[in-house]
């Protein structure tokens, strides 16, 4: 189309063939970009033929336009799909460029140790239930220790054998020293001096005794303590409580038996046992053979309790709990050596 | 303790296989904790609780299973016995020791195997048969729970007993053949010279009866449980007697274990009675306050709907005496439960009896009044969250420590709090610094070829009893880089400063500044971190010398710890929205040369101080340190942006501001433009 020797009067059949031959040479973008400018272009073709318009006689004009246009649907509409099929053609040869199996780049998270997952697990179930979360100090007095969660005070468990004491003098008891709690339960004494029911509270917390440390033994680990009172607290009701929080957390399958204990701040009191993990209760190494998990120890606040506080007699009920959170997450992620927790190993600080 | 099934077999018709009595028994609060088979005769272990010493025997367990089966018992027949006028001759010298004490003196006894029915019940329970005498004791104790002793008589000097506390230096040598030292906190057993038996714990070999015996003193008592206690853990020496004494036996029991064991002794080692005394130095009472309870309230509390007559049988059952007027009942329970003192106490027993599992499940209502939940908490969330996000991974740590780690950690000055009972020297105080258990953490991860730490606690320490929450971190090794990028650097002050900072501004922490100072556990280029004017934290490099100490053979281990509470306090809310402006911005450099000393912080203060509104942000670009620049200098290049939020600047509205800078860092500083 170099000679434009049809001035005024197109050679309609020529151009269609010429687009014809130019549409087999189109092989890749840079060629299709030649073809677009070719017809397309501010100087191409169809821009001439839009110019020519102005020189073409009144006859003319209509069939120059509507095969200008004709022109114009059949260039484009090649090169749309053009455009595509080369576009998947690139595609197809970038395959296999890169290796996808090799990792990606993302900057490194840390990971919170799996104790602390395991009490946010637990307190979030209760915090949902509609529990507030407390806590209280680890160096608490013998009066919150003991007295008050009617611990007598000849109990073994106040002896230099089962609980550490420290050398800070009882700012309000001049002849004891300061200990360290033996369990969260001193808190339930805090929160029910400090407010009134109706009370729901989940207190987790790191608690010692003085045991050796092997396996399953250590001096210092975490509780979970919680507490519900109000003026008609029943004993059905730490049942249902225990076991909407027992199917939360361990499962729908899970079953479960309240079975009779003792502890000095609840009448009645009981342990909660769970089927166990591993057998599902047909009994395992695990399990002892008997197939059953003690996992928490509960009950309906005593009296004394109450009393100790400050309570009306007779006002109100509750029911209290306590769980170990070492031996909850030992058996679930299956650890059988409480000591792992504590060495910090980076590689199991990883691994959750 | 064990309990042989055919043994509680001549108590109660129990019926049942074993496996389903001890399901029972433990759904009862009598856990069996194992099943094993002795002689063809099925041993539960069962564990009981502090408060039953009443359940410490056969007898005790035979009650148990009647109330949870419903059966009645059955018990043993015994002739009444005479006793003589002739007193033995006792003399209880520590009164509070010993409450009762009642001596039988039984002659001419044939000393001779007991018989089977006897050892074979015994054997059950784990015990070796001895001689008649002996075995019979024991027989006793296991049957009703009664620990009791036979002295052969003829071996007490003088004839006499004597209850009081050991002399210091006084030594025994127990029927276990070994020597041990007494002292003035223990209670013996004594003759006119020494010792003949540790009270409650153990007997005497000189005294005890042989096959030579003629003549024998048995022994029953009622002992002082802290006492025995205490004894017993301080001779690091307990026996089945010290057991039901530390948990208190019953005051009646005295009397019915001797009857029991003297009818034996007639009966199978013949002998005749010669002396007795039953020496009560304070009578204890013989029937427990009674308790009303009404049959409605018990129902409500456990949410069951249970007749008052199951109530009474369950309680009848178990030895309480009930008196009912329709659904109220007048309950006393038996001598032995003196842990019985109120309704609930009572609602317990029903409870447990009828079975936990047969009592119905309800959704409580759940109210919190006047709580909130802990603020600090939340705080302290957002702290580890941060720190995770940060790649940090989180260790806890033991919060006892030995005070030789603050030696080596050169913090002796520290003063943490006194544990004054510790297990062992490795746990003597509560820490007053986070950064030993820091060490003691990376130590043992460097050692197992884990160099690449990143680290942090949330913690206490513990000042002199004051508890105080804080944070640690810790970096040490390559900077986790991917190779795609640079490779790993190791980390250094700047990758700490980065961690603390950007924690600090996502709490929203204002005046934050970071100080130079120096300690004995940090190289030179450590600061102190001030919030508000306040010191709150440290961060630096762990000196060489502390790493020696510690066998820590890496180097770069950089550190810091912060105080948490003065941090959560600092936290502020998030602020009003600040509109984004629409027109754009103009970025321009600057490049100088200051004198090494000169501060970034300086250079951005005089910046801020003269770019007024327009100035938007001052960015660190680069340092330049070498050849190129006079010695005692530093290049630094730092960007200004500028940006009106009310229209487009212009260049010429930007040069006079930033010219003005540039000026006074020249006049101020003395720096020179590069």
């Amino acid at each position: 189309m170099e000679d434009k020797g049809f001035f005024m009067s197109w050679n309609y059949q020529e151009i269609e063939e010429q687009i014809l031959r130019d549409k087999e040479q189109v092989k890749d973008a840079q060629s299709l970009e030649t073809f677009r400018i070719k017809y397309l272009g501010k100087k191409g073709l169809l821009a001439e033929m839009y110019s020519s318009l102005s020189m073409a006689t009144k006859e003319e004009k209509p069939l120059i336009g509507k095969k200008a246009n004709e022109i114009k649907i059949n260039v484009s509409a090649f090169i749309d799909v053009k455009k595509s099929v080369i576009a998947q053609e690139a595609k197809k040869q970038k395959k296999n460029t890169i290796d996808i199996t090799l990792p990606g780049i993302a900057p490194k998270l840390g990971h919170e140790h799996i104790l602390t997952q395991t009490i946010n697990d637990i307190c979030s179930i209760f915090e949902t239930l509609g529990f507030v979360v407390e806590e209280g100090p680890e160096i608490e007095t013998e009066f919150n220790n003991f007295d008050a969660l009617n611990i007598p005070s000849d109990h073994p468990s106040r002896d230099g054998f089962d609980t550490f004491y420290v050398n800070v003098q009882d700012p309000e008891e001049k002849d004891r020293k300061l200990l360290l709690r033996s369990q969260t339960s001193p808190v339930q004494i805090r929160v029910m001096k400090a407010h009134r029911p109706p009370l729901a509270v989940l207190v987790p917390g790191k608690v010692y005794r003085p045991d050796a440390v092997d396996a399953s033994h250590s001096f210092m680990f975490h509780q979970i303590e919680g507490l519900l009172v109000d003026k008609d607290v029943k004993f059905s009701d730490l049942k249902g409580l225990l076991q909407l929080f027992c199917k939360s957390l361990f499962g729908d399958q899970i079953k479960m038996r309240f079975r009779p204990h003792f502890f000095p701040f609840t009448e009645p009191s009981a342990e909660v046992d769970i089927s166990c993990f591993l057998c599902g209760g047909k009994g395992c190494t695990v399990c002892g053979k008997n197939g059953w998990i003690e996992i928490m120890g509960c009950g309906m606040v005593h009296p004394q309790v109450f009393k100790a506080v400050g309570y009306e007699k007779g006002k109100y009920t509750g029911l209290a709990f306590g769980l170990g959170v070492e031996r909850i997450a030992m058996r679930r992620y299956g650890i059988h050596d409480i000591r792992i927790f504590y060495d910090n190993d980076n590689r199991f600080l990883k691994q959750f | 303790m064990k309990i042989s099934y055919q043994w509680l077999e001549d108590y109660v018709s129990v019926g049942l296989p074993a496996e389903e009595l001890a399901h029972k028994l433990t759904m009862a609060g009598l856990e069996v904790e194992n099943i094993s088979t002795v002689n063809g005769d099925t041993v539960f272990e069962i564990e009981v609780t502090p408060n039953r010493p009443d359940c410490l025997n056969m007898i005790g367990i035979a009650r148990e299973v009647s109330a949870i089966l419903d059966k009645d018992r059955k018990s043993y027949s015994q002739e009444k016995l005479a006793y003589p006028q002739e007193k033995c001759s006792i003399d209880i010298q520590d009164k509070q020791g010993c409450l009762r004490y009642m001596g039988t003196v039984i002659n001419d006894v044939e000393i001779k195997q007991a018989p089977e029915f006897l050892t074979e019940r015994i054997k059950a329970v784990g015990l070796r048969p001895i001689n008649n005498i002996v075995d019979i004791t024991n027989f006793c104790l296991m049957e009703i729970g009664q620990p009791l002793h036979a002295f052969d008589s003829d071996k007490l000097i003088g004839g006499k007993i004597i209850v009081r506390r050991a002399k210091k230096g006084e030594k025994i040598i127990t029927i276990d053949d070994v020597e041990r030292e007494l002292d003035p906190s223990i209670l013996v057993i004594a003759d006119e010279k020494r010792p003949v038996a540790i009270a409650g714990i153990m007997g005497g070999k000189e005294t005890e009866v042989t096959k030579a015996t003629k003549n024998i003193l048995l022994e029953s008592a009622y002992f002082d449980p802290i006492l025995i206690r205490r004894a017993s853990r301080k001779l690091g020496l307990s026996s089945d007697s010290s057991y039901r004494f530390e948990r208190g036996v019953a005051f009646q029991g005295v009397g019915k274990g001797s009857h029991r064991a003297t009818g034996l002794i007639l009966e199978n080692a013949k002998g005749k009675i010669s002396q007795h005394f039953d020496c009560i130095e304070e009578k204890k009472r013989q029937k427990l306050d009674s308790i009303l309870i009404d049959c409605k309230e018990v129902n409500h509390f456990l949410g069951a709907s249970f007749d008052p007559e199951k109530y009474i049988s369950i309680l009848e059952k178990l030895d309480f005496s009930v008196s009912a007027d329709s659904e109220k009942l007048t309950v006393i329970p038996p001598v032995f439960r003196d842990d019985i003192k109120q309704g609930v106490d009572v609602m317990e027993e029903v409870a447990r009896i009828i079975g936990y599992d047969q009592l119905p499940y309800s959704v409580p209502k759940i109210l919190t009044g006047t709580m909130i939940t802990n603020k600090t908490r939340k705080k302290r969330t957002f702290v580890r969250e941060n720190l995770i996000a940060q790649g940090l991974n989180e260790i806890i740590s033991y919060t006892m420590i030995s005070k030789s780690l603050l030696l080596k950690t050169k913090q002796e000055e520290l003063k943490g709090t006194e544990i004054m009972n510790p297990l062992s020297v490795d746990q003597e105080i509560l820490r007053p610094s986070l950064l030993p258990s820091m060490l003691n953490v990376i130590r043992f991860n460097i050692n197992r070829g884990e160099k690449n730490l990143k680290l942090f606690e949330t913690g206490k320490v513990y000042l002199e009893g004051e508890e105080r929450e804080r944070v640690s971190l810790l970096l040490t090794g390559e900077r986790e880089a991917d190779w795609r990028n640079a490779k790993g650097k190791p980390v250094d002050f700047f990758d700490m400063k980065g961690v603390l900072e950007q924690l600090l501004s996502r709490g929203r922490v204002k005046e934050v500044s970071f100080k130079s100072m120096e300690n004995k556990y940090f190289e030179e280029e450590s600061v102190a971190i001030y919030i508000q004017g306040e010191k709150t934290g440290e961060m630096g490099c762990v000196a060489q010398d502390v790493l020696d100490a510690w066998g820590i053979k890496q180097k770069g281990i950089y550190y810091a710890e912060m105080d948490l509470g003065l941090f959560y306090d600092a936290m502020q809310p998030k602020e009003k929205f600040q509109p984004i402006s629409e027109y754009p911005s103009i970025v321009w450099d600057i490049s100088l040369a200051v004198q090494w000393d000169t501060a970034f912080e300086e250079i951005k203060r005089i910046a801020a101080e003269l770019g007024g509104d327009l100035l938007k942000n001052i960015e660190f670009k680069e340092e330049y340190i070498g050849d190129k620049i006079a010695k005692g200098q530093r290049g630094v290049i730092f960007s200004l942006v500028y940006q009106s939020s009310e229209k487009t600047l212009t260049e010429s509205e930007v040069s006079v501001v930033h010219a003005d800078i540039c000026q006074a860092l020249v006049e101020k500083l003395g720096a020179v433009k590069r």
